[in-house]
């Protein structure tokens, strides 16, 4: 009886722990096509890059900044959404926006730029 | 002297037919290896290797330089080939190596043989590239017919600043018609000055 117990326990804790990290999965995949695509689109590419030094930080520098930080996502998709002033050679810029207003489009190039 | 001469004449049957035969060879030569070199410059040659037609060309297909508003484009050998003769054809001799490794080594005859040397196939292009100032991005963009006003802000001050800093096109521009290799740019490897020949 115990056992049984237990062991349903055990196997909810299983099940619960498997949707949890399915669901993680799905938010997190990125569809790196759709991702690049509107990164060049959005012309992001003139001032950064994936790994390389341009006038912008690449990728990969934003991703390191912003690894294990709760409010990642939403820092980025602000940033990228409302043209904030960036500084850039000492001269003050507007940052470009991103050329999209659908939500999970914007997301899905934020945890492009935050996976590489 | 005379003598050759006066062979020449009592044989005179033998010399014509050589100077006609000499005359013919030398036109299919020419018109053979100017039609040898129009083909290989065509779209359809390049892709006719899956190598191509399958990795650099896919990239390369819905860039600004494939499709644009006005339909002007730049192909494979707009950009990968001097316009100049002799510089064509020493770069066309080049290109033999490819066949070589088309046909007998099939270094990037997979997907994953080419994504190993994207990176190295990418740097033989920017060293070029920088080598010659980026000719073949010069050879349709000139840079004193730019005209600033109908450049935006941001590209004005980029593109002073590359001035500046003795910059040329790849530097910044690169990865435009194919996906950006992992590792160090023109840039970094080869610095910011133009390198001479």
């Amino acid at each position: 009886m115990n056992r049984t117990y237990v062991s349903t326990i055990l196997r909810t804790l299983l099940a619960v722990g498997l949707t949890g990290g399915a669901m993680l999965v799905q938010a997190q995949a990125v569809d790196v096509a759709a991702a690049e695509k509107l990164i060049t689109d959005s012309k992001c590419l003139k001032c950064h890059s994936v790994d390389k030094k341009k006038d912008g930080p690449s990728f990969k520098v934003t991703a390191a900044k912003y690894k294990g930080k709760a409010d990642a996502e939403a820092k980025l998709v602000t940033h990228v959404t409302t043209g904030p002033m960036v500084e850039i050679d000492g001269v003050k810029e507007e940052h470009t926006k991103i050329k999209s207003k659908d939500d999970a489009a914007i997301k899905n190039v934020v945890h492009y730029i935050l996976s590489r | 002297m005379s003598e050759l001469l006066k062979k020449m004449r009592q044989r005179w049957k033998l010399v014509l037919g050589l100077a006609i035969t000499g005359l013919f060879v030398s036109v299919a030569l020419v018109i053979g290896g100017a039609y040898g070199l129009a083909v290989t410059s065509t779209e359809e040659f390049c892709i006719s290797c899956h190598e191509m037609k399958s990795n650099v060309y896919a990239e390369y297909k819905g860039t600004i330089h494939d499709t644009n508003r006005t339909g002007v484009r730049a192909i494979c050998t707009n950009c990968h080939v001097p316009h100049e003769p002799i510089d064509l054809i020493k770069r066309k001799i080049q290109a033999t190596g490819e066949l070589y490794h088309h046909f007998v080594t099939g270094s990037i005859d997979t997907r994953e043989k080419f994504e190993a040397k994207r990176y190295e196939l990418a740097t033989h292009v920017w060293k070029r590239m920088k080598e010659t100032d980026s000719h073949e991005c010069r050879n349709c963009h000139k840079e004193e017919k730019m005209n600033l006003e109908l450049q935006t802000a941001k590209a004005k001050l980029r593109h002073a600043k590359g001035k500046a800093e003795g910059l040329t096109c790849i530097d910044c521009h690169f990865a435009i018609a194919h996906k950006e290799p992992e590792g160090p740019g023109p840039r970094e490897l080869f610095g910011p000055k133009v390198a001479t020949q």
